[in-house]
């Protein structure tokens, strides 16, 4: 019996006093970074660290080395934020390079100079990675082979590559081996572009399935994101965001009731030459809960920005003023944009009006970023993030250095989507350490915050208008499409310009230059001037497509219901690969003949003729490009819904989504980024949504904000097109159909023409009642 | 103090007894595969498992966990080769991986639960756990992959 | 509670006279001069030490952070805070100088060494059914095992004719049935045992049996169930909620592991209760205790009818693709289901909604706590954890699912103002901290 047992609270478990002891000092850097961190990572190691090489090593281009073991180390610029880029990307030129797979590794790079333009967004990765790995894979073959040949005395020709070893002359050698003998050989521009590529018959591993090198840490936690950074003696910081994204400046910072939280030690007002941030306070603590906490309780006066009442209705009204006008916006070039001449003299017209509501990003890793100035007084940047290229500048401009000054290592991003092209959130990071003398801040945005700050997808407002003539024959079309502008807001120079000499935002209009042959085509863009300096809109998966072909596709069901056609049929029937629809080498060969062959292949799956569907229930169609004319992902989807009339709820039960990227280089990864863009259009359609109100977005968590869930997942059929044409991207191209085919399905089912995404059920049971007022 | 046992470890922490268990997992005990998504219990990227059973760490207090004995994805097998993490290795689940040690977690407590789960059964207990990349289709697949399994053992032997 | 038994003193203060004074004197009883007295067998206290916590007493006679049985732990009441008192053995500030006798005395009948009358906040009138041998064994054990500890208990903050120690005895006169438990011959011997632990040491009643104008435990509702500490203690009898009978073997195996399988958890102030407390006693005192309280609610095991009941109930908890419709019914999908669902039975630590008591009381309390609280490691069932909501949920959110697993999950009236029950009980437990 031992005295003083007794307790209020007794362990459930007996635990061994020698258990260590761990404290805030006691926590040391969990990962073996030096401070001056190496600033590039593997995904498929535990602790990051790229592998070493073996040796000497023969590096042909900068995009890899290969060491006297063989081992194959490939530069990977782009971020893995789920599509398992760096595999794919391998894969290309492992495959021209004739190597193991087993023995290729990759290394998500630094952002030092010679990489080039780093971002990772547009589904372009792949698309714009493809010829250049294959030519430096062709580069190392050729190489080893020229060197093998030379060895033996023997005529190249007269020896191949496979698997890592030369064979000729009844010799083989190793890679390997002859790196260890010495191998330097570089290749200009012209001499790579010259290589000889394998014909599509001889690849190994593009086409096959393979697991993705960053697989394997995504199930045990050791995977490293951003979030995870941890630098030698960093602090931790927690932003107090201004009540406007822009416009607003700090007044007074009363942080007296903030002194009693343990591990609070001051608040930050950061003042930020290059503007990304303005009016922002950091509240740093020694823990992450301790500068949360002390955030709580610290009260910051604002003088507040001049958009600090806009809500989403006034920047609806502010895009239908700007469509109203017919001189505002930039007109892209379709070919013959003339159309009032033909809508003046149309027998008979079809017009409508679509909008969607602001889109959250979401994505489950809030934004953060570890800043900390390095023994040699470069600046380093932890984060996860898209388009470092976009935001160097940013960081240079808010440190006031010069380029080189500041580095970005790119930790593996807990979703992308977009958002962290956008690499705001890492200036206020910067800024932070820059006011504590370079001391290592890791700045921590809590959901809410995150939210809050997101550079949401844009509301749209779109009106759509088709012109017949007497024999119903469409004649003209014309699409103005209105909405904030990221790329305006970030990087204006990217803008390409219209027919009429005004620049537009691709990302904000592409989709509704479509390759249905209609006669005169306008395309008009129109920037919103309030949403820009509203809440910095954002680059968000699939981005304008997601709203033009929500748009453009309900109305192509419109118009055929208008005139009594099969809306499949009058897809196919203008979707005709002539003149500019023709197509074009290498990327859009086929044109308008590939959109019809996939939108073809998924009526056939959906047997939507033949299907027997109980009330309520319907089938809808929609089909895509993808992204851009310039690299087209053609898709077509057939979506079957039910409609509870009592409720107005939308039951998604089944989808078929026909995808045609060329060449598929990950099998498996391609499918899952086709599962993920498909459910993430049917989330958008449905379930997410939200509204600017006083300047902010109205939804800042998952209370209120309500993604698609495994409950919500429908059945998935997806299908790709088995094809050699040079590969597109897959990142987004799944998104864009799915909005209006449910749009649709839901029409076929109950007879109600929905315009406005989200479609909440609460609209279609006000579509489905005869209005009060009629 | 707040004593605990976490993957087998026995651990003190002299902390701020209301400090969410999620941050003392991840900033003060140092292990970074339990993630932070929400902050308020409804994506489970946070969950771990207490006393054997899915928690969501960011909405327990450390106060509340005294004496409780913890598991996180980095101890849910000596060697990750748990039936679920097999299953999810297998069929490629992970897409950019962030919630997936919450998945994971989820779905070797469900399936101690409910050995057998019927597609009803995994959309009840998985349903709250949000994933952003949307790979539901296949997290459903490799929960029935690594209850098959799983069966074929306890059959076999 | 204590704010009507407190009540039940004002009333007497205003009915006082003489010879009510005259009743009211008991005599102080003389102190024990030598220091702890020693020399009990260890049998003798070992047994106390298992009375003690079947009795609980430390959960009362302990402070937060202090040392276990110095007392002062707040009560707080409508008109101010009592303490609870000193019972280690220190002789200036604990009961050192008590001795048998006045242990006794105070025991059965409510009155100090001194001679000072006790508040029926510590429950002698149950204490009075336990035999001399059972309360000389506690002394045994706090005099050999307890630390003494010098700790004065703090002045109760109770306004004066509350203040007024003398007008206990008149309640007392009115609602203490002194004497110890008496066997009703017509029972088994496991139901006189129980009995006897029930309304003896472990008091049940003192929290479960709802309390009359006056703070007397009510005859006429004997484990009726009432209201503590914003907790409801359950009703113990045919009126307890439950559409799963309590029976002997679930009373036993809930007091021994603070968990029900198909009830669910002892939690607020139950769970030390349990932990601190009724798990000492031996499987067969458990199983008696058991076998009492099964015959208060009149409970029968009949297999077939609870897999009916734990059948539809398991049924109603399957997921519905319409979750997105109703805000409570979406909350509780994303953020409940993950643990609270179950298949084909229901499994430990997985409590079904449907049939837990908590869904199912006149007042939404216990839920309401549960879900902004959580459940802490040493409740229910040990080392199993429920978050805490509080800081998660607004009230209207808490009061959603709240709402719909009433609405959904059994047949009982809509609790109304629910949102406003959530904000207080919120506000309540913050303050108490």
């Amino acid at each position: 019996m031992v005295k003083g047992k007794f307790s209020q609270s007794v362990p459930a478990s007996n635990l061994t006093r020698r258990g260590f002891l761990i404290s805030m000092t006691s926590a040391g850097v969990a990962f073996g970074f030096p401070k001056t961190s190496n600033a590039a990572m593997n995904p498929a190691a535990a602790d990051g660290v790229p592998i070493t090489a073996v040796g000497d090593t023969f590096e042909p281009t900068i995009w890899y080395w290969v060491d006297t073991e063989g081992q194959v180390n490939v530069n990977i610029i782009r971020a893995e934020m789920g599509q398992h880029v760096g595999t794919a990307i391998a894969r290309i030129l492992a495959d021209e390079l004739d190597v193991a797979w087993e023995n290729v590794h990759i290394t998500l790079v630094d952002t030092a100079a010679k990489w080039g333009t780093m971002v990772t967004g547009g589904s372009w990765s792949v698309w714009q990675s493809w010829s250049i790995y294959r030519q430096a894979g062709a580069a190392g073959r050729v190489a080893f082979i020229d060197a093998a040949a030379t060895k033996w005395g023997i005529d190249a020709a007269d020896c191949t590559a496979s698997n890592g070893t030369v064979t000729g002359g009844g010799n083989t050698i190793t890679y390997g081996e002859l790196v260890s003998e010495g191998l330097s050989r570089t290749f200009t521009a012209d001499e790579l572009k010259a290589l000889p590529l394998k014909p599509h018959s001889e690849l190994n591993l593009v086409g096959k399935d393979v697991k993705a090198l960053d697989i394997a840490t995504k199930t045990n936690g050791e995977a490293i994101y951003g979030l995870d950074a941890k630098v030698d003696g960093m602090v931790y910081g927690v932003p107090l965001l201004p009540p406007t994204r822009i416009g607003s400046s700090v007044v007074s910072i009363d942080d007296s009731e903030a002194q009693s939280v343990n591990g609070y030690q001051q608040t930050l007002q950061l003042e930020d030459p290059s503007g990304t941030v303005p009016g922002w306070v950091v509240v740093i603590g020694t823990t992450l809960m301790a500068a949360k906490w002390a955030s709580e309780k610290i009260v910051v006066e604002w003088n507040v920005g001049e958009t600090a009442t806009v809500s989403e209705a006034d920047i609806q009204q502010r895009s239908r003023a700007l469509i109203a006008d017919e001189t505002a916006g930039s007109i892209l070039d379709t070919g013959n944009t003339d159309t009032a001449p033909v809508f003046a003299s149309a027998a008979d017209m079809l017009e409508a009006e679509y909008t969607t509501a602001t889109v959250l990003h979401f994505q489950l890793e809030p934004v953060n970023a570890t800043a900390f100035q390095n023994e040699d007084g470069v600046w380093v940047i932890d984060t996860g993030n898209q388009w470092q290229s976009l935001c160097l500048p940013w960081l240079q401009k808010a440190l006031n250095v010069d380029a080189g000054q500041v580095v970005m290592r790119t930790y593996l991003l807990g979703g992308g989507f977009g958002r962290r092209l956008n690499g705001d959130y890492t200036v206020p990071a910067a800024l932070a350490s820059k006011a504590l003398g370079g001391k290592p801040v890791k700045l921590v945005l809590f959901r809410e915050d995150d939210a809050k700050f997101d550079s949401p997808r844009s509301p749209s407002v779109q009106k759509l208008r088709m012109a017949f003539d007497a024999d119903k024959k469409v004649i003209g079309m014309e699409q103005s499409a209105a909405a904030g502008w990221p790329t305006q807001v970030m990087i204006p120079a990217f803008m390409p310009k219209g027919t009429n000499g005004e620049p537009y935002d691709p990302f904000a209009i592409s989709g509704a230059d479509h390759w249905y042959t209609v006669g005169a085509q306008k395309v008009r863009a129109l920037s919103n001037d309030l949403a820009n300096k509203t809440f910095r809109p954002g680059w968000l998966r699939s981005v304008g497509p997601g709203w033009t072909n929500f748009a453009l596709e309900s109305f192509m069901d419109e118009a055929a219901n208008k005139l009594g056609v099969d809306p499949v049929t009058f897809r196919l029937d203008h979707l005709i690969a002539e003149g500019r629809n023709a197509g074009s080498v290498p990327n859009a060969v086929g044109g308008a003949s590939r959109q019809a062959n996939v939108l073809k292949r998924v009526a056939e799956l959906s047997d939507y003729k033949n299907a027997d569907l109980p009330d309520d229930t319907g089938i809808g169609f929609a089909t895509t490009f993808g992204q851009e004319r310039d690299m087209p992902t053609w898709t077509a989807t057939a979506v079957q819904l039910h409609v509870d009339r009592e409720t107005g709820e939308v039951d998604v039960q089944k989808v078929w989504l026909v995808i045609d990227c060329g060449t598929v280089v990950d099998p498996g990864g391609a499918m899952a980024q086709g599962e993920g863009a498909c459910l993430w259009g049917i989330s958008m359609a449905l379930y997410e949504g939200t509204e600017i109100e006083n300047s902010n977005v109205r939804d800042r968590n998952l209370n209120t904000y309500t993604p698609l869930r495994m409950i919500d997942t429908p059945d998935l059929n997806i299908e790709f097109v088995d094809s050699t044409e040079a590969p597109t991207g897959m990142g987004e191209p799944g998104v864009t159909p799915m909005g209006p085919a449910i749009a649709n399905a839901i029409f076929n089912a109950v007879g109600v023409r929905m315009r406005h995404l989200p479609i909440k059920p609460e609209a279609v049971l006000a579509a489905l009642e005869p209005s009060a007022d009629n | 103090m707040i004593n605990l046992k976490i993957n087998g470890r026995d651990v003190s922490l002299d902390i701020d007894p209301d400090t969410p268990l999620l941050w003392a997992i991840r900033d003060d005990i140092g292990l970074t595969g339990t993630k932070f998504g929400c902050g308020i219990g409804m994506c489970g990227a946070c969950t771990v498992h207490v006393g054997g059973r899915a928690t969501r760490s960011c909405i327990t207090p450390l106060s509340a966990v005294d004496g409780a004995e913890i598991t996180t994805i980095e101890g849910l097998d000596p060697n990750s080769n748990h039936p679920v993490q097999e299953a999810w290795r297998d069929l490629q689940v992970p897409q950019c991986g962030y919630c997936q040690s919450g998945q994971i977690m989820q779905a070797a407590a469900l399936l101690k639960d409910i050995p057998d789960p019927s597609d009803d059964d995994i959309d009840a207990v998985m349903t709250g756990n949000l994933c952003r990349c949307m790979t539901y289709v296949r997290i459903r697949s490799a929960i029935r992959q690594a209850a098959d399994g799983k069966k074929g053992v306890s059959t076999d032997g | 509670m204590f704010r009507s038994i407190l009540l039940g003193s004002v009333v007497f203060g205003v009915i006082g006279f003489i010879g009510f004074l005259i009743y009211a004197h008991e005599p102080a009883i003389d102190p024990i001069t030598q220091d702890n007295p020693q020399g009990f067998d260890p049998e003798t206290v070992e047994k106390g030490r298992i009375l003690a916590a079947a009795g609980y007493c430390s959960t009362c006679h302990t402070a937060e952070g202090g040392a276990p049985f110095a007392g002062n732990l707040p009560m707080a009441t409508g008109f101010g805070t009592i303490y609870s008192t000193n019972i280690t053995p220190d002789v200036e500030t604990g009961i050192g100088a008590w001795s048998q006798v006045a242990f006794q005395r105070a025991m059965h009948e409510g009155v100090d060494r001194e001679g000072q009358h006790l508040f029926p906040a510590f429950p002698y009138n149950h204490f009075t059914k336990m035999t001399d041998e059972d309360v000389d064994a506690i002394y045994a054990f706090i005099m050999t095992d307890v630390d003494p500890v010098p700790s004065v208990q703090k002045e109760n903050g109770l306004p004066f004719p509350l203040n007024l120690r003398f007008l206990q005895a008149g309640w007392k006169l009115l609602f203490v049935d002194s004497g110890v438990y008496q066997a009703d011959a017509s029972e088994s011997d496991a139901w006189n045992r129980g009995a006897y632990l029930v309304e003896g040491v472990t008091h049940c009643g003192a929290c479960h049996t709802p309390r009359n104008a006056l703070g007397a435990e009510r005859e006429d509702d004997r484990f009726g169930g009432a209201e503590v500490e914003q907790w409801i203690a359950p009703a113990l009898t045919a009126a307890n909620p439950s559409p799963v009978p309590w029976t002997a073997a679930a009373f036993a195996e809930f007091i021994e592991t603070g968990s029900a399988q198909l009830h669910g958890i002892a939690a607020g102030p139950m769970s030390p209760v349990v932990h601190a407390g009724l798990r000492e006693l031996s499987e067969d005192d458990l199983n008696a205790i058991g076998v009492y309280l099964a015959d208060q609610d009149g409970a029968h095991d009949s297999d077939a009818e609870v897999a009916e009941i734990v059948n539809a109930s398991l049924a109603e908890g399957q997921p519905d693709k319409s979750y997105r419709m109703e805000l409570g019914e979406r909350l509780y999908a994303t953020t409940c289901a993950a643990c609270h669902y179950n298949v084909e039975q229901i499994v430990l630590g997985r409590p079904d909604l449907g049939i837990n008591s908590a869904t199912r009381f006149s007042e939404p309390d216990n839920l309401i706590h549960v879900i902004l609280n959580g459940v802490t490691s040493p409740e229910g069932i040990p080392g199993v954890v429920m978050p805490s909501f509080r800081t998660a949920m607004s009230d209207e959110e808490v009061a959603a699912i709240a709402a719909y697993l009433r609405a959904s999950r059994t047949d009982e009236a809509a609790w109304p103002e629910l949102s406003q029950k959530v904000s207080t009980i919120r506000a309540e437990a913050t303050a108490s901290e």
